[in-house]
């Protein structure tokens, strides 16, 4: 298959043609020429205003629940949704049933997205069952492809037992992803403590829980000279607390998602159990700590947390509603709607597609003749309002439905196949 | 007059005037009360199912004696446990009770919001009657009710909420409404049953020494201890709670003045109330009962209007 995108506004910093508007013809999956082409005949050829074009972005945090959980996500539903969201890289959670907690698991999930649109890496679980008593087979999972360890939705709670786990993946140079978040403290809570829960009579979880936990977890990967990164961050202090582990040297790095970049404990005064999420959305001053964070560098990348759940998890009482919300599909659209021009098409690239490869080891596609497409085509300015029926997903479960959004994106090219929302 | 809202799913919801409005209906529902043949027509064509996902003595006989009293039909759903726990969701069951053509759900439930979940989703109107560590409005209203009977007026009343605070619906609603109606109020307690943002999220005052409050207050509203609602463990022993918070007749004596003692109930004789206290003239805990039939009387007609309105 030939296809051809005709002028494109290109944003690839390691690109000889970075920021510049060039005709690319892709050839078989490869990026065969790259220039004027106006005669140039093809396939497939793509148009558009204000056409962009970067390598293809990847979200290092999705969850797809397949196996186990194929009524809320499939595999093929999941990377449907990645695909219109312009992903053609996932990272996918562990928190499957059976968990991806050995090798079968992550040779599962492999095997099964091998020649799909968009590109699985499995995260394997650090502990068995992600029950943060005993380490998992991680040594065996990174041969058979998972990319990262994390127990996922589940963090591990014990301050030795992640020692030992950041020590153990050092053999592999391995990363190990997690939620900061101390269990202990706010157990119950529902929601971010604060005056919102306190008004909604919901029990509230502190903010303090993911300080503390990032401070402790940050102590200990410097113990063992490990990597390690934290999604989901809520807390300005949480980054402070990163941003000074980083300038001494150490392996950390952070991601938040959009929906916390966009959504404050207010927008829960009518008990929506969309915005019931884990980790809680907060409030309006740590949210727009984020957001200047996301700008200024502190946030090394965006990750969607996409947790898909059934209509039925999501109908029902807040306390009994599952936390999660999906978010693949929405995720360059709020970002587009929360920062306007402030975010650069370049800085949006770094945080999608360069930093999260830079952390999570995946090769980097560069947009030059020779190349194998692996890239994603956008549309800065455009704006729609995002509805239930666009969703891709097989779960609706989205506190954006109805929202006005900035930013499209137009198709992704990747493993020798063009998607086109 | 009428109602500014046809659910009533807190306080919250409530201005000044609905307040005002439901207390002097029942003021009129109360001299009802006190003749010979108590029950009234006003509901005579309305239907009122009481579902109970919580156990409840006191709430669930006062709503369906205020029912019976204004001549609706009632049905009564007692469910142990949570409705996930028996499978059929909320929703469902609702929806079940409401094919049969009911016009009115009074519900208590042990999550916080059901009742706001419910309103979204179904055509009646719905009267919280306790959801989760929220609001227990009609408790609230019969709380101010009773005050005003004995003081005059809530304004500028000195009111003590005393206890368990953070497991409290009751408190909650208390603190909308007596702010609302301009009273003072005062919240003591330990501070691990005193949730954190309280004093910002209601400019309320925080104690956590009851003696001191008891001086300060004309009115102390003394909370049950919710052990059932504790997952955690808050305080170490009912003794030393009684030592550090309990109310004994000693305390009440050194205070120089003679404050009015109320309890939502039911009451841990012996551990946050003793019961020389509870059972002495200067408590109302009883009146607070027989007001509360008034009180629902009142809020299930004004509501019932407000339905055939729509």
């Amino acid at each position: 298959m030939t296809i051809l995108i005709r002028q494109a506004h290109i944003i690839d910093p390691l690109s000889p043609f970075h920021k510049s508007t060039q005709d690319v013809f892709i050839d078989n999956g490869r990026i065969s020429k790259i220039g004027t082409l106006a005669n140039q005949e093809a396939d497939q050829v793509i148009e558009a205003n204000n056409l962009h074009l970067s390598p293809g972005w990847v979200d290092v945090f999705a969850h797809f629940c397949d196996p186990g959980f194929e009524f809320k996500e499939t595999l093929e539903t999941g990377i449907a949704a990645a695909a219109a969201g312009g992903f053609t890289e996932v990272l996918l959670l562990p928190n499957t049933n059976p968990v991806v907690t050995g090798k079968s698991q992550v040779e599962y999930m492999v095997q099964k997205a091998k020649h799909s649109m968009v590109s699985v890496h499995p995260l394997g679980a650090v502990t068995k069952q992600t029950e943060g008593k005993e380490l998992a087979e991680m040594y065996d999972m990174k041969a058979a492809g998972a990319a990262a360890f994390t127990d996922g939705l589940h963090p591990v709670q014990s301050a030795g037992l992640l020692l030992k786990a950041l020590q153990y993946v050092k053999a592999f140079d391995g990363t190990i992803i997690q939620i900061p978040d101390d269990k202990t403290i706010g157990t119950y809570g529902l929601m971010n403590e604060g005056i919102i829960s306190t008004r909604l009579g919901l029990p509230g979880k502190p903010i303090l829980a993911e300080e503390i936990q990032v401070a402790r977890d940050i102590k200990l990967a410097r113990y063992a000279e490990s990597k390690l990164h934290f999604t989901g961050i809520t807390s300005p202090k949480s980054i402070d607390y990163i941003n000074r582990a980083k300038q001494s040297g150490a392996a950390i790095s952070c991601s938040v998602t959009p929906a916390h970049l966009y959504f404050t404990d207010e927008d829960l005064q009518t008990y929506d159990t969309n915005l019931k999420l884990y980790p809680p959305v907060r409030t309006a001053v740590e949210r727009n700590a984020l957001r200047e964070a996301v700008l200024n560098g502190g946030v090394d990348c965006i990750t969607t947390h996409h947790e898909p759940h059934e209509y039925d998890s999501k109908i029902c009482e807040f306390e009994y509603a599952k936390p999660g919300m999906i978010g693949l599909e929405t995720c360059y659209g709020v970002m587009g709607a929360v920062f306007g021009d402030a975010l650069s098409a370049e800085r949006w690239v770094e945080l999608a597609s360069s930093n999260p490869r830079k952390l999570m080891q995946l090769s980097q596609p560069v947009i030059k003749e020779g190349e194998v497409a692996n890239v994603t085509l956008f549309e800065p300015l455009a704006t729609y309002v995002f509805t239930e029926d666009a969703i891709r997903s097989k779960s609706k479960n989205s506190a954006f439905v109805g929202k006005e959004l900035k930013g499209k994106v137009i198709g992704i090219i990747n493993n020798n196949q063009l998607k086109l929302n | 007059m009428q109602l500014s809202t046809r659910h009533l799913l807190g306080i919250k919801d409530l201005t000044a005037q609905d307040i005002q409005l439901i207390l002097d209906t029942a003021a009129q529902f109360k001299e009802v009360l006190q003749r010979p043949i108590k029950k009234v027509p006003s509901l005579r064509d309305v239907t009122i199912v009481n579902l109970f996902y919580e156990n409840s003595t006191r709430t669930r006989i006062s709503f369906e004696l205020a029912e019976k009293r204004l001549s609706a039909d009632t049905i009564n759903f007692t469910a142990s446990g949570s409705s996930a726990a028996k499978g059929e969701t909320l929703l469902d069951t609702v929806n079940n009770i409401l094919s049969m053509k009911v016009d009115l759900v009074v519900m208590r439930h042990s999550a916080s919001g059901a009742p706001h979940f419910l309103a979204k989703h179904i055509p009646a109107a719905i009267v919280n009657a306790g959801d989760g560590i929220n609001e227990h409005p009609t408790q609230a209203l019969l709380d101010a009710f009773s005050i005003r009977e004995k003081l005059g007026t809530l304004q500028g009343k000195k009111i003590a909420i005393l206890g368990d605070i953070m497991h409290s619906r009751v408190a909650l609603s208390n603190i909308y409404l007596l702010k609302k109606m301009g009273a003072e109020v005062t919240v003591a307690g330990p501070p691990t049953l005193i949730p954190k943002y309280l004093q910002q999220a209601f400019g309320v005052n925080v104690s956590y020494n009851i003696e001191e409050t008891l001086k300060w207050c004309d009115v102390a509203n003394v909370l049950r201890i919710q052990l059932e609602r504790q997952n955690q463990p808050l305080f170490s022993s009912l003794r030393e709670y009684n030592l550090a918070y309990g109310i004994n007749r000693k305390l009440l004596d050194s205070l120089n003045k003679e404050i009015v003692i109320m309890h939502p109930g039911p009451i841990n004789r012996g551990v946050e109330l003793d019961s020389d206290v509870a059972d002495s003239k200067q408590s109302i805990i009883l009146q607070q009962v027989e007001n509360g039939v008034a009180v629902r009387m009142a809020a299930l007609y004004l509501l019932a209007g407000k339905r055939s309105e729509n």
